[in-house]
C-alpha cells in the first residue's frame, strides 16, 4: 500500500499547478488512510506512522471546504502550501515503521478515538490558519483573515470538544479527568493560545497583521505539543 | 482611583496579558518538573505544600495568575453584558458568557479536586479484600487476562463482590470500566496471572470531576452555538 501512499504525496505536492492534481493527491490519502482503517479493525491513531498520516489527511480533509471558497478557487498560494503541507507530514511519516499491533486495553475506548481524531482535525485546521496567515502577511487581503478566522474558531471548537472527550476518557480510564504531564500542560498553552487569538480580534482593525502571525504562531505551537513534547520530553501521552 | 482600578481588572488587554502569562508559566512547567514527580500522586494542594519552591514556583505563578484571570473573566462577563445587554440577539450576547461561565466551573472543578482529590494503587491476590472506613469490604473474586502471540495484552478484567444492602453483588471491572462505588472509582489497572493471579488495583476519589464535565459541557454547547450563529451570520450577508 505504501505506493499509494507515496503517489498522494507526489500528487500533493504539485497540487499548486492544479486543482484536481491536489484533489487526486487527497483523494489517494484518504484511500490509503481507509484500506489501513480496515487493514487494522480500527482507526489508525496509533504510532507515529499512523499518526502522522492521519494528520496529513485531516488537513487534506480540512482543506477541502477552503479549495472550494470564492476567496481561494484561484488562490495558488493557498494550492501549493496545503499541498506542500500535507505532503510533508506524509512524507515524515515513511520515516517511522507501520506497526500492526493490537489497541491496547487502556485505548480500547470510542473517547479515545475521538479525543485523538478531533484533536487532529483541531491541529489540521490550525495548519491551514497559518497559511491563510502567511498568504495575508504577503498579499494583505481582508477576506484571507477572515477565513483564517473562521479556520481557528473552527478548529478550536474541535479541540476543544477534543479536551472534554479526552478528560472523559481520563476519567473512565485513570480515574482523573487531568494529570499534570507535559503533554497536558502543552494541551492547555494551546487551548489558552487560540482564546488568545480569538480574543485578540476583539482589539479591532490595528491588530490584523498581529492577529495573521497569531495564526502562524499558533501552528508552531501545535507542532510542539504534538511532536516537540512527544520527541523531547518524557511523558505518559505521547504517540 | 477604584474606577481606574476596576476599569483595568476588567479590560480586554489585560486578561490578553494574562492569557500570555499562563501559557509562559506552563511552558516553564512543562520543562523544569523534574522526572518522577510526585505531582500526580497527591491532591495538589498536598503536593505544593512538600516541594521545595523551587521545584514548584513555575505552579504558584501559574496559580497566581490563573486567579486573575478568573477575576478578569467575571468582571470583563459582567461589562459586556451590562454595555450589551440592549444590543443584539439575546443568543449572540449570552453565549461567550456562558462560555465563560464554564471556564470558571472548571477552574473551580480543579480547585475542589487539588484540595479533596485521593489516590490509592495497591497489589492485591485473587481472593483479597479492601476494606472501607465504614466497615464494607470489597473482594476480589476473580483474575482474567488474554494475551496475543507476541505478549501483548489484549484484554484483562477482574471480578469484584461487593455488599449492597444487606446482600451481596458481583461485578467485572476491566481498563476503562472502573466500578462506582460508594463516590470512589476502583480502577483495573494491570494484571499479572504467574506466579499466582494478581491485579493492580487503584482507588481514585476525583470530587471535581462532576463540575467538570458541566462546565465543558456547558462550554462546549457555547461554542457550538455561537459557530453556528456565526456561519448563519456570515450566510445572510452573502
Amino acid at each position: 500500500m505504501k505506493w499509494l501512499l507515496l503517489t498522494s504525496i507526489a500528487l500533493s505536492m504539485f497540487g499548486g499547478f492544479r486543482r484536481p492534481i491536489l484533489l487526486a493527491g487527497i483523494a489517494g490519502e484518504l484511500i490509503y488512510l481507509a484500506l489501513r482503517g480496515i487493514d487494522l479493525g480500527r482507526l489508525p491513531l496509533i504510532g507515529p506512522h499512523d499518526t502522522l498520516v492521519f494528520f496529513s489527511a485531516s488537513i487534506a480533509l480540512m482543506a477541502l471546504p477552503f479549495l472550494f471558497q470564492p476567496t481561494l478557487k484561484d488562490n495558488d498560494m493557498f494550492r501549493w502550501g496545503t499541498g506542500f503541507m500535507v505532503a510533508l507530514f506524509a512524507l515524515f511519516s515513511l520515516i517511522f515503521p507501520v506497526f500492526n499491533m493490537p489497541l491496547p486495553p487502556i485505548l480500547n475506548t470510542l473517547w479515545f478515538e475521538l479525543h485523538v481524531a478531533l484533536a487532529f482535525f483541531a491541529y489540521a485546521l490550525f495548519g491551514l490558519g497559518a497559511i491563510l496567515g502567511c498568504i495575508f502577511l504577503s498579499r494583505g487581503q481582508k477576506q484571507i483573515l477572515d477565513l483564517q478566522y473562521k479556520a481557528a474558531l473552527v478548529g478550536y471548537s474541535f479541540f476543544s470538544a477534543s479536551m472534554v472527550s479526552g478528560g472523559i476518557w481520563g476519567y473512565y480510564a485513570w480515574g482523573t479527568y487531568w494529570l499534570w504531564t507535559p503533554k497536558e500542560l502543552w494541551t492547555s498553552i494551546l487551548w489558552i493560545f487560540y482564546s488568545f487569538y480569538l480574543h485578540l480580534r476583539l482589539k479591532g482593525s490595528g491588530s490584523e497583521r498581529t492577529v495573521a502571525w497569531g495564526g502562524v504562531l499558533g501552528f508552531i505551537i501545535t507542532l510542539f505539543t504534538y511532536l516537540g513534547v512527544s520527541i523531547l520530553m518524557k511523558s505518559s501521552h505521547s504517540f | 482611583m477604584f474606577a481606574v482600578i476596576y476599569q483595568r481588572f476588567a479590560s480586554l488587554t489585560f486578561g490578553l496579558w494574562l492569557m500570555g502569562s499562563v501559557m509562559l508559566c506552563m511552558a516553564a512547567g512543562s520543562f523544569v518538573q523534574g522526572e518522577g514527580s510526585a505531582i500526580n500522586d497527591l491532591p495538589l494542594f498536598a503536593w505544593l505544600r512538600e516541594v521545595p519552591f523551587k521545584e514548584s514556583w513555575w505552579l504558584w505563578l501559574t496559580l497566581g495568575a490563573l486567579g486573575l484571570l478568573v477575576l478578569n473573566t467575571i468582571l470583563c462577563s459582567i461589562e459586556s453584558l451590562r454595555q450589551k445587554w440592549q444590543r443584539g440577539s439575546f443568543v449572540i450576547r449570552i453565549a461567550p458568557q456562558v462560555m465563560h461561565l464554564g471556564f470558571l466551573l472548571i477552574v473551580v472543578a480543579h480547585l475542589q479536586s487539588a484540595i479533596w482529590s485521593n489516590k490509592q494503587t495497591m497489589p492485591l491476590q485473587e481472593g483479597s479484600k479492601i476494606s472501607f472506613s465504614d466497615g464494607h469490604r470489597l473482594q476480589l473474586v476473580n483474575i482474567q487476562a488474554s494475551y496475543d502471540k507476541r505478549g501483548m495484552p489484549v484484554a484483562m478484567s477482574a471480578g469484584l463482590r461487593y455488599p449492597v444492602g444487606s446482600s451481596v453483588q458481583d461485578t467485572t471491572i476491566s481498563p476503562n470500566h472502573p466500578l462506582f462505588y460508594q463516590g470512589i472509582g476502583i480502577y483495573l489497572k494491570d494484571v499479572a496471572l504467574e506466579p499466582s493471579p494478581a491485579a493492580l488495583i487503584e482507588i481514585h476519589e476525583e470530587p471535581g470531576a462532576g463540575l467538570a464535565l458541566v462546565g465543558a459541557l456547558l462550554f462546549t454547547l457555547a461554542n457550538l452555538v455561537l459557530l453556528g450563529k456565526h456561519s448563519t451570520a456570515q450566510r445572510g450577508q452573502k
